[in-house]
């Protein structure tokens, strides 16, 4: 009896206990105008010298200013800057002129000054300094409004990287004790956006109202980080949070988040595509050394089924390592998916009819889409030449891949890239150039780093012509790198990605600026 | 008694000076595992596009162009100062980012294993009250599955059930991001209390409701098990029919008799508990995006940031060991029959 009347009382706590819960859940909604944007990770640091993650960036994008930016067509606009930069007749100076009507959060005024000072800081300590690669070699500032910058040697692609979020100024009164070390989780730029509070999992965002251009249409943004996949796609659908920026969900939600916003239930806002996914062959490994085997390979790879198997068709299929939108002609060169050939290929090299080729793929475990890509292209080879090649699939945690790149271990393994700034060379440098090499086996370079060990004079020669030449001439070079590259196969492109975001009804849908990243400032809450 | 005390007590000075040799073991072999292991935290800082001059110019920056011996001995040299360096990553101070994070673990595990007793000794007393009846088979098949379950498929299920169909919590995270965040020892429900914050506290009960009670939830049939075979144990030992030959009722003879002579193994089996509950706790923190210290270490580990991992092994290490001390001694105290 005594025990009844106990458990009844048990009962009864669990019932207040949950009816609180329910009452709390049912009140507690977002009842500020902010809107709550939730992407995956947490975040470090904001200071544009250490930041290199997608997240960090998109962040610092809103909360500063760079001197240049690429509009959604890939032309260079000017932003903090006055107008289009000039060169001195050696192309060894660039002119800059400011703006002279902005500030800083801390009220502090933008100039030349400012810019010189952010400049060097990130030449002295950024993580990412390497992307100047030792271009600049002083900056003068003969007026509060005028920037002069010195190269070593002439350099095209130095208004590329004037466009890039590390380079966003800082107020040098602000950050005057930080000058030869990193401020993580504070950030006094110029954007239309303040900071008003970080922590690695929540930042919040306020409008400045000082801001110099347009104002945010919105009343702030609240930024959230969640851990995994399934608690953003879940915490969008639950109407938890406003916006979904993420290009690391699942790409079975991704496709559920496409079927949403086909059926109007939200909104879906994508970038230029951005991010291209390849196959790195190590070419100076037998038989991976030879061309035609190489070609061979890169003809058994059939993008459209793992695209669609793998991606649901979302990442599209592609021939090329230099996104569509920085090419005119919009050409892609790589061989095609052609099994017939491949085989008559490895046929005339020897295997086939009982000698099957073997090509040990790995892949990132960590990145599921890489694992499925692996099985896919292992098994539509399975099925169409099983007797003259086979795939032996390993994978590997990506830290270790990366640091085990340029020892050679792997023959071929699947990556992915995104420019450090939006021009054709941050995606052709990174993977072909090579700075000591023999014949075509590169020994010291970017593409030791990037597992292929391939290297060409040819395209050194043209890497070193297209920094004094500009326009469409510079373009040009630049395709023809990528054309002589697509000859020797030293990757084999897979597909190309476009950041993604997506929003409830009652906010407008996001939209993307020409470096990928999320406008903020335009995400505004409208009638349902 | 007071010669069984001194023993208690040179016994609990003998563990409490093994603790150093068991760190010192622990962060040693943590320190060399992660240099044997694959990967480079240079790698993980600045990603694979950077140059050879950039990498040799970062590993030198962080002492990773030294010999093993010498990182070691540096490594050693710092630990004896209570000193972790700083991290590789962020070079934020280690100890620094685990005051951030181990606060939010700690009151996770605390809900989560006060849950788990307030689920697993009522669910286990049912059981042995309604024995061979339909409640003890209900009781059992919830005592059972809760740890058979393997955490992260229930932690999903939950976070789907309770948040994203029914939505009564929050998704993840450890307080409503619209709030302004008390902040006085790191413990927020503690923080909001001392800061008189209703709102705050609210807030950080209805975010932490949902992880604790998936973890406690998980822990609990291991309370509910052990509690149930033991008090069954205790009710059919000889002082207890003696007390029933004496008349003492029901209720003396339960609390007074049956629980305390129940409870001494469970107090044993509360130190392996608290072990699994780091574990756990992993799981748990990745799902519901809790920001402590497990979650804190997997991403570490995957940055190969060779300093925060060794500070935080080091530091869990520390509290798993210290714990399981004054378990120990506890049980020393409460148990007649244990004798050191």
């Amino acid at each position: 009896m005594f025990l009844q009347n106990k458990f009844k009382d048990y009962k009864f706590f669990v019932f207040i206990f949950l009816l609180t819960f329910i009452n709390f859940s049912c009140s507690n909604k977002n009842n500020s105008e902010k809107i709550i944007l939730a992407s995956s990770g947490k975040i470090e640091s904001l200071d544009p010298a250490r930041v290199n993650t997608i997240k960090s960036l998109q962040i610092i994008n809103s909360l500063g200013d760079t001197l240049y930016e690429f509009s959604k067509d890939g032309q260079l606009i000017p932003k903090l800057a006055l107008g289009m930069p000039s060169f001195s007749e050696d192309k060894l100076k660039i002119f800059i002129n400011l703006r002279e009507d902005v500030f800083f959060h801390d009220g502090t005024k933008f100039d030349s000054k400012a810019m010189k000072f952010t400049i060097n800081r990130f030449q002295n300590i950024g993580t990412t300094n390497y992307i100047l690669e030792n271009k600049i070699k002083s900056i003068e500032t003969p007026s509060k409004y005028r920037l002069v910058i010195n190269l070593n040697k002439p350099s095209s692609s130095i208004e590329g990287l004037l466009t890039s979020q590390n380079l966003t100024p800082l107020s040098p009164e602000f950050y005057k004790d930080f000058n030869n070390k990193f401020l993580n989780d504070e950030f006094v730029g110029t954007g239309k956006y303040i900071l008003k509070r970080f922590s690695n999992e929540v930042q919040i965002l306020e409008p400045n109202i000082n801001y110099w251009g347009a104002k945010p249409k919105n009343k702030g943004i609240n930024i959230v980080g969640y851990s995994n996949s399934n608690s953003l796609y879940g915490a969008l659908k639950s109407k938890q949070i406003d916006v979904l920026l993420s290009n690391s969900i699942d790409d079975s939600q991704r496709d559920k988040l496409r079927k949403l916003s086909d059926n109007l239930k939200i909104k879906e806002g994508r970038s230029s595509p951005n991010e291209i996914s390849f196959i790195s062959l190590r070419t100076n490994k037998k038989p991976f050394d030879n061309l035609n085997i190489r070609r061979a390979i890169a003809q058994s790879l059939n993008r459209k089924l793992i695209s669609e198997k793998v991606s649901y068709g979302l990442r599209k299929p592609s021939k090329t390592i230099v996104p569509l939108i920085f090419k005119k002609d919009k050409k892609a060169f790589w061989p095609s998916y052609n099994t017939e050939e491949a085989k008559k290929i490895l046929r005339d090299e020897g295997f086939c009819n009982g000698k099957i080729l073997n090509l040990p793929l790995t892949y990132r475990s960590n990145v599921p889409t890489d694992k499925l890509i692996a099985l896919s292209w292992q098994q539509d080879v399975n099925a169409s030449m099983n007797d003259c090649l086979s795939i032996e699939i390993n994978g590997l945690e990506s830290t270790t891949i990366y640091k085990n790149l340029s020892e050679g271990i792997y023959s071929a393994v699947i990556l992915d890239w995104i420019g450090a700034y939006s021009d054709p060379e941050a995606y052709l440098k990174p993977l072909l150039s090579c700075k000591e090499f023999k014949g075509s086996n590169c020994l010291q370079g970017e593409s030791v780093f990037s597992g292929s060990f391939w290297a060409s004079q040819e395209i050194e020669n043209l890497f070193k012509e297209s920094e004094s030449v500009y326009g469409i001439e510079r373009l040009n070079k630049l395709i023809k790198i990528e054309k002589i590259a697509s000859e020797s196969i030293p990757y084999i492109p897979l597909w190309i990605s476009s950041q993604k975001a997506w929003s409830q009804k009652y906010i407008s849908k996001p939209i993307f600026n020409g470096a990928g990243q999320i406008i903020m400032s335009e995400l505004k809450n409208i009638d349902e | 008694m007071n010669r069984n005390l001194n023993k208690t007590i040179r016994y609990s000075l003998i563990k409490i000076g093994l603790i150093p040799i068991s760190l010192w073991i622990i962060s040693s072999l943590v320190f060399l595992l992660l240099r044997v292991a694959p990967g480079d935290p240079v790698d993980a800082i600045l990603g694979s596009g950077a140059t050879l001059e950039a990498r040799e110019t970062l590993r030198a920056n962080l002492g990773l162009n030294e010999s093993i011996l010498s990182q070691y001995y540096t490594f050693l040299k710092n630990l004896s100062q209570f000193n972790f360096g700083d991290s590789l990553s962020n070079q934020e101070p280690v100890i620094e980012i685990i005051c951030k994070a181990l606060p939010a673990s700690l009151e996770l595990g605390f809900f989560s294993f006060v849950l788990a007793i307030i689920i697993g000794f009522p669910l286990g007393y049912l059981g042995l009250k309604n024995k061979e009846k339909s409640l003890d088979g209900i009781s059992r098949i919830i005592g059972i599955s809760s740890y058979a379950i393997p955490p992260f498929w229930g932690a999903m299920m939950a976070q789907l059930l309770f948040s994203v169909v029914f939505r009564i919590f929050p998704i993840g995270g450890r307080f409503p991001i619209f709030d302004e965040q008390p902040s006085i020892t790191g413990f927020i429900i503690l923080d909001s209390l001392l800061k008189n914050n209703l709102s705050a506290l609210t807030g950080s009960l209805y975010h932490i409701a949902l992880p604790s009670l998936t973890l406690g939830f998980l822990l609990s049939g291991v309370f509910s098990r052990s509690f149930r075979i033991n008090l069954e144990k205790s009710l059919q030992s000889d002082y207890v029919d003696a007390a029933v030959c004496r008349g003492v009722n029901d209720r003396n003879i339960l609390y007074k008799y049956a629980l305390p002579n129940a409870l001494i193994p469970i107090l044993t089996i509360s130190g392996v508990t608290l072990a699994s509950l780091a574990g756990g706790a992993l799981l748990i923190e990745l799902t519901f995006s809790w920001p402590g210290i497990a979650l804190r270490l997997q991403q570490a580990i995957f940055q190969r940031d060779y300093n925060l991992v060794q500070g935080i092994v080091i530091v869990t290490s520390f509290l798993i060991v210290s714990l399981n001390l004054i378990i120990d001694i506890l049980i020393a105290l409460f148990d007649p029959r244990i004798k050191y």
